[in-house]
């Protein structure tokens, strides 16, 4: 549907692509067609959604703060992820979109968060894991629209996302440094890993095999496929817990020149047990997007949670 | 031991947590004491409820044990007033680029 049409966009898809090419930036609808704004809104949708529901995902497990100090550094990463949040619903918001009713209206199940969010993390120790996997997941993922991104406004937006996430990952790799030198602790943190890691191999979605990302990748909304980017994620996550002494099902086959997955992938989850049913063997990705669909355990409650206060307010004026 | 300036020195390489401002440029530095193999160093913090005063405090440690004749690295830390005004020209600057300021 190129061309000029009734909506907020006014160039050809010619005149976009070659704008594209040219690395000219694209500053807002008047440089865009429709089919780029829309491809660009359902992006951003995806990672304003994943920023806002970490909220209620990470506060839940920072009551199990061991020190003040701990609890005020996790506050402080809630309070970042809502301004992260923030950012790109006001993107949204000068897209034309309703922000209102995007966050506070919406059905829980259509939020467009990853899976691993709706796994309610209980302790501290699986709270520091989030930071280190979870948060590096998401730096991996902004950080290559950081780079990548033609649509100006976003790009500059991410200057600051990005150096607090870099926080994020500290904080979350000096808790788990903590926690592993000392055996006790060492054992909750290795099952925390256990379910965590292949959590956050899934996190990006379906391998290149089955996805071509033409059109994310054609308008400079991604740089990245989705195998590219679990790759870069693995190369700094398995390092990190070969270092801590933490078992991982991945490893880097030099003859390969990349990291190899080292237990059935992608596989059925069980949820109530947090764990993975490995010994039933890999599962297809369709039953992986069945179960995302379907949404997790915690979904209701943490958006409901976050919907709690509009709902009570619009009750209260009518 | 190193002088007051050399600690100075070595807290220009240790930048906040999340911006890539050293403590020195961002005015949380109140003061430097070396008495013989012990260094002191009094720090504020940029709100009461720094999320990252842990790194902080060990960050600075193992900068200031890096220098030769140091043994003990004592961070004091006081919560004296801290304003924008207080951010040095070089670290508005870098705060700029990361769309901070």
């Amino acid at each position: 549907m190129a061309g000029r049409g009734w909506g907020l966009a006014a160039v050809t898809e010619q005149e976009l692509l070659q704008r594209i090419r040219e690395g000219r930036l694209v500053e807002g609808p008047e440089h865009a067609t429709e089919r780029y704004l829309e491809g660009l809104k359902r992006t951003l949708v995806v990672s304003a959604d994943t920023e806002l529901v970490s909220a209620p995902a990470y506060l839940r497990a920072a009551q199990r703060a061991p020190t003040l100090n701990a609890y005020v550094s996790a506050l402080g990463i809630i309070q970042d992820e809502l301004g992260h949040a923030h950012i790109a619903y006001r993107l949204l918001e000068d897209l034309g979109v309703d922000t209102k009713a995007l966050v506070y209206e919406r059905d829980p199940g259509d939020f467009k968060y990853p899976y691993a969010f709706d796994v309610p993390l209980d302790t501290w120790t699986e709270l520091v894991v989030a930071n280190a996997f979870y948060d590096r997941a998401g730096f991996v993922l902004l950080g290559d629209v950081f780079r990548n991104t033609s649509y100006g406004p976003w790009k500059r937006a991410l200057a600051k996302v990005d150096r607090e996430e870099n926080f994020h990952l500290r904080h979350g790799e000096r808790w788990m440094e903590i926690l592993a030198s000392d055996p006790a602790t060492k054992a909750e943190l290795q099952e925390a890993v256990d379910w965590m890691f292949v959590m956050t191999l899934e996190w990006f979605g379906l391998p290149d095999r089955l996805k071509r990302h033409t059109e994310q990748i054609e308008y400079g909304l991604k740089g990245s496929t989705n195998d590219q980017l679990r790759q870069q994620w693995m190369s700094t996550a398995v390092p990190l817990c070969e270092r801590l002494g933490l078992r991982v099902p991945a490893h880097f086959d030099p003859e390969r020149g990349e990291y190899v997955i080292d237990c059935p992938f992608p596989a059925d989850f069980d949820e109530e047990n947090k764990r993975w049913r490995f010994e039933q063997g890999p599962v297809g990705w369709d039953q992986v997007l069945a179960r995302w669909r379907r949404r997790g355990p915690a979904n209701e409650e943490f958006v409901t949670q976050l919907q709690r206060g509009y709902r009570e307010l619009v009750r209260a004026v009518a | 031991m190193p002088t007051p300036e050399q600690v100075y020195e070595a807290l220009r390489g240790v930048l906040d947590p999340e911006y890539p401002v050293s403590v020195v440029d961002l005015g949380l530095v109140r003061g430097v004491h070396v008495e013989g193999p012990v260094v002191r160093v009094r720090l504020t913090l940029t709100s009461l409820g720094c999320p990252c005063v842990e790194i902080l405090h060990e960050d600075i440690r193992r900068a200031i044990l890096s220098l030769e004749g140091v043994e003990q690295v004592m961070v004091e830390q006081v919560f004296e007033p801290w304003s924008r005004a207080d951010i040095s020209p070089e670290g508005l600057r870098r705060l700029r680029e990361v769309g901070v300021v």
